[in-house]
């Protein structure tokens, strides 16, 4: 076991015996092994392996030149790498274009590399991470075919109790946004708001590899009112003190506080897992809620993860498992729906689902993680396939280089053949050339890929490094093999090719490789260029729709909205609230509600009143008249709640969708059958009736990603719900832009409200933001990965013309005498310049016409996934198109120039 | 041999191989040098300066000492030789004729 963890990687070891006689490598490898073990001791095995490698290159580079490298190696070796310096050397052009090709395009892939290896590799340092397994449910409140991530609290109960195959069950409760305060500090000014909270089972860790850094992690979330947080967090509150045994005390819905003892400190949790906290609290803290039975399998609120025991057949248990929810869940539909369990599954199976804990991050179901990050397979398949193609684009242009320059040298290999060289020596010497280059693009490649990196961790939002990948030996290993077989491929075909002259016809000048290889030459330039435009088109397309999608109209004004968060902590009636803030002169409305777009997410089961009608899930929130007023909706049917009636407070408001998923029909039969006035039923307790009061047009009261849904508006005194009373509450202000002109007009508008506030009670944390802005945010990932996608596009254009560029500058080189012909018997330089370019635009016309309808079919098929599609438009095409052509164009028209402008004497003179 | 002097580094690896007596192989000059210096060096500069005087006559080798640590693999060990041991002195001679010569050590040892 030992010997096996200690041996030192296996590649530099061969590098070394093919170059140090085999009888020096005793003494070699016996001192590296020694302190190899040592470094291994001192400094851990990462830095033992680099010093691994940097003595064994240091060995090979320090005794090159001594007897004890094998001779014949150096000689050949040297001569080879003098002849690959001097070829190098005299075509400067070329060597840069091509290394500069090479780099760009390693460096971009790289970069791509380290991103995907990121994404896929989330949730992998949890030691018994191939065992866990979260449990995900059907959507009970929608649509059963959907997966749910979470589960009631007794799912993990039952599991324990009837699956002896999970050697833990364990559950965590996200617990939302909390008001935390260090006791004994004055509550008045040092409150914090956490985000990152949940409760946690006892057994959490055993099922979990957080490292503790303080605390046993057995008992640290035992008792209730005991919490654990993490190293950052603990010094937020406490600085450098022990927080062990301190406490905190968090903010309870009744404006009551409740202490916690923190029995434990973990370190930072990694940025590579789903499961992000700042702080987890004991779950026995809720024991009162836990108990109170009713609801044990309804409250969807808690993620349930399950620790199978070793060598489990996770298919059998998958299956068996399924027998526990008609079993388990009956006795809470029939207490809480008054339903057999049969009746309120209506024959739909209620399936437990096992998800692999690593495929959570990067799984696109459930639609809803319900917390963590969150990856998006498609951008990580879309960055892949471009890493491809870019790695692709940039091999083909070095092909493609090689093979024009070589025809360059079938002199040098002629003369080569007259004085008796061997084919293969031939072969070998370009191969190694090739390699040679392939080499110091990949060297300088990671380099620029380091120094590309941090840019890119912004706009990407990620902390990646390269630095853990150089000193894996496996991944250096991948890289030698990498430019071995690119470098072999890359230099074979130049290699054999030319290898293959008959010396006597090219000494005599007999030589049209140029043209031969042309054919071929020609091929990669349009499948450079037909990628390259793909990629163009499909970049304006995502440019497109984002654009399209974030300007959507909404269906109400969502701009000069300031939303003020936490009001439910204020023991004041809200109505006098408003009226301070309406007083305000910037503010011309206010208004109240429970929740904000683009984040209504509550909704609960509803039936339109009549016999054996379906219920179906409609979004709800609880709304005010001066808020549906001040988000300017506007009304198809009935009229908004009135401040003077108070019956209008058991009414409701419905949009059009929920009108029509109810059964009664769109605006058009609203005048022969009017929905105002019918009932709605609640599909739970206390199945209280609603009356229909008014109905709005559809709005988009989620991010546009997705489609209008059925939509509810209760009135906050509506008394027939049982959560009356509770949840979180905002004051929305819609600002006179009139007053409201600057950022400074903005500072004091929120400036004079927070003063408002805090005039009222000053515990309460004041947090505002603006709709707007809520809005965008929920396009930010897709912003990002599209200027990413846009940055990648560049490269891969840039590498094509590179290619397009050095392939004129040979044509170029090739034509000169001919050229100078054409302007002697009187060609104009223009009828030159034409002449010249048409032979590579005719290419990229070519290009155009095979990218366009792949690029059609690409975004045809990437918009289906939005609710709301931007239109594919011919003038896209058009636009990218033409100025890939414009580019393509400038890069040859500068040597098509120079070579219709030089002096036909002077061409035409040496022979 | 045209060049008769010894380099710094190549001095300070003679050195330790004689202060090893017997024991000098690639690893243990290199701490002992790194002992005496408190520079960081790396092995493969042992090695080599170890093989060029090897190679100059200052050195000679056996190869001995097996340990498990090294996966059973022996070691080089050197001894320096007479021409060593003599260009070694010559080349502190020199240095000591040199010191002498400085006016001003005079007034500052005192």
């Amino acid at each position: 076991m030992s010997t096996q963890r200690n041996s030192p990687p296996a590649f530099p070891r061969w590098l070394v015996s093919k170059f140090i006689s085999d009888n020096f490598l005793e003494e070699f490898f016996g001192d590296l092994q020694e302190i190899y073990a040592d470094r291994i001791e001192a400094r851990g095995k990462r830095y033992a392996v680099l010093m691994y490698w940097v003595d064994s290159i240091h060995l090979l580079i320090g005794f090159s030149s001594s007897r004890i490298f094998k001779t014949s190696h150096t000689m050949m070796l040297s001569n080879m790498f003098k002849i690959a310096w001097r070829n190098a050397f005299r075509q400067k052009q070329f060597t840069f274009l091509n290394v500069l090709g090479l780099t760009i395009g390693i460096a971009t892939c790289f970069i791509i590399g380290v991103f995907v290896h990121n994404e896929m590799t989330y949730d992998t340092f949890h030691t018994k991470g191939d065992r866990i397994y979260r449990i995900n449910q059907p959507m009970i409140w929608g649509n059963w075919e959907d997966q749910f991530a979470s589960t009631g609290p007794n799912v993990a109960i039952a599991l324990q109790e009837d699956a002896p195959e999970f050697e833990q069950v364990t559950r965590l409760l996200s617990l939302g946004e909390q008001i935390v305060n260090a006791s004994g500090n004055n509550r008045e000014f040092n409150l914090i708001t956490e985000d990152q909270c949940y409760a946690a089972d006892p057994n959490f860790f055993e099922v979990f590899s957080f490292d503790f850094i303080e605390g046993n992690s057995v008992t640290a979330l035992q008792a209730p009112n005991t919490m654990v947080v993490t190293k950052e967090t603990a010094q937020r509150y406490f600085g450098e003190k022990d927080p062990i045994g301190k406490t905190l005390d968090i903010k309870q819905n009744d404006n009551t506080w409740i202490s916690y003892t923190i029995t434990g400190v973990l370190d930072n949790v990694p940025a590579q897992s789903h499961i992000q906290f700042d702080m987890l609290v004991s779950m026995s803290s809720f024991k009162k809620d836990l108990d109170t039975g009713d609801w044990k399998w309804i409250w969807t609120a808690f993620s349930t993860y399950g620790l199978v025991k070793e060598g489990t057949d996770i298919q059998a248990l998958a299956h068996r498992i399924q027998s526990i929810p008609p079993k388990w869940a009956a006795a809470t539909t029939e207490r809480i729906f008054n339903q057999a369990f049969e009746e309120y599954t209506r024959g739909k199976p209620w399936t437990l689902y096992l998800q692999p804990l690593r495929s959570i991050y990067l799984s696109d179901f459930p639609d809803n993680h319900r917390f963590g990050p969150t990856g998006n397979p498609q951008i990580v398949k879309i960055f892949s396939a471009i890493g491809f193609l870019v790695l692709l684009l940039c091999s083909i242009n070095f092909m493609n280089l090689s093979t024009a320059r070589s025809s360059t040298r079938a002199k040098e290999v002629g003369i080569r053949k007259v004085m008796g060289s061997q084919r293969g020596a031939i072969v070998r010497q370009f191969v190694f050339e090739s390699v040679l280059f392939i080499l110091v693009g990949t060297i300088s490649g990671l380099l620029l890929a380091q120094l590309l990196l941090p840019s890119f961790n912004i706009i990407a939002m990620k902390q990646l490094s390269l630095i853990p990948y150089l000193t894996n030996s496996l991944f250096i290993a991948c890289l030698f093999l990498f430019v071995l077989t690119l470098g072999t491929l890359a230099g074979s075909y130049p290699a054999w090719y030319l290898s293959a002259f008959q010396p006597i016809e090219t000494l005599k000048g007999k030589m049209s490789a140029g043209l031969k290889g042309k054919g071929i030459r020609n091929g990669l330039v349009v499948f450079q260029f037909t990628i390259s435009i793909t990629l163009i088109i499909c970049a304006f397309f995502v440019q497109k729709q984002l654009s399209y999608t974030s300007s959507l109209d909404l269906g109400f004004d969502k701009d000069n909205i300031l939303q003020i968060y936490n009001i439910e902590q204020f023991d004041i009636d809200t109505e006098v609230l408003k009226t301070k803030l309406a007083s305000i002169p910037a503010v011309t409305q206010v208004g109240k509600s429970y929740g904000l777009p683009p984040n209504f997410w509550d909704g609960d089961r509803y039936r339109p009143d009549g016999p054996s009608s379906d219920a179906i899930y409609v979004s709800n929130v609880r709304a005010d008249e001066d808020y549906l007023n001040l988000l300017e909706l506007k009304f198809v049917a009935g009229h908004n709640f009135n401040k003077a009636s108070g019956a209008d407070k058991h009414g409701v408001i419905l949009n059009e969708s929920a009108v029509k998923a109810l059964g009664w029909g769109t605006p058009d039969t609203y005048a022969s059958n009017s929905p105002i006035g019918k009932t709605v039923i609640q599909a739970f307790a206390p199945e209280a009736s609603l009356v229909v009061i008014g109905v709005v047009k559809d709005f988009n009261f989620h991010s546009t990603k997705l489609n209008i849904e059925p939509l509810m508006i209760i009135h906050p005194d509506n008394d027939l719900f049982w959560y009356y009373g509770f949840g979180s509450s905002y004051l929305s202000m819609r600002l006179n832009p009139g007053t409201v002109k600057n950022n400074s007009d903005l500072k004091r508008v929120i400036g004079d409200v927070k003063a408002t506030l805090a005039g009222i009670d000053e515990s309460v944390p004041f947090k505002y933001s603006f709709m707007d802005e809520e809005f965008e945010k929920t396009f930010q990932t897709e912003s990002r990965m599209s200027i990413i996608l846009n940055i990648f596009t560049g490269m891969a254009l840039i590498i094509a013309c590179l290619g397009l560029f050095g392939l004129a500058v040979f044509s170029a080189e090739q034509r000169t005498k001919e050229l100078g012909i054409r302007k002697v018997l009187g060609a104009k330089v223009s009828q030159l310049v034409l002449l010249f370019s048409a032979e590579f635009t005719k290419l990229i016309i070519l290009s155009i016409l095979i990218a366009s309808p792949i690029a059609y079919w690409l975004v045809d098929v990437w918009l289906q996934d939005f609710a709301y599609r931007t239109s594919i438009d011919w003038w896209v095409f058009v636009v990218a198109t033409a100025s890939a052509l414009t580019i393509a164009i400038a890069t040859i028209g500068y040597q098509a120039l120079t070579a219709a402008h030089k002096n036909p004497t002077e061409t035409l003179r040496d022979a | 041999m045209k060049n008769k002097g010894l380099g710094e580094f190549e001095e300070l690896v003679l050195l330790a191989v004689c202060i090893l007596n017997g024991e000098a192989y690639g690893i243990s000059v290199k701490e002992e040098v790194e002992k005496h210096t408190g520079r960081s060096i790396l092995l493969g500069a042992v090695h080599i300066t170890l093989y060029r005087l090897q190679d100059k006559g200052l050195l000679k080798s056996k190869m001995g000492g097996n340990t498990e640590k090294r996966g059973d693999r022996r070691k080089r060990l050197f001894k320096i030789t007479e021409i060593g041991m003599r260009q070694l002195r010559a080349s502190q001679e020199v240095k000591q004729e040199m010191w002498k010569l400085i006016p001003q050590l005079k007034f500052s040892v005192s």
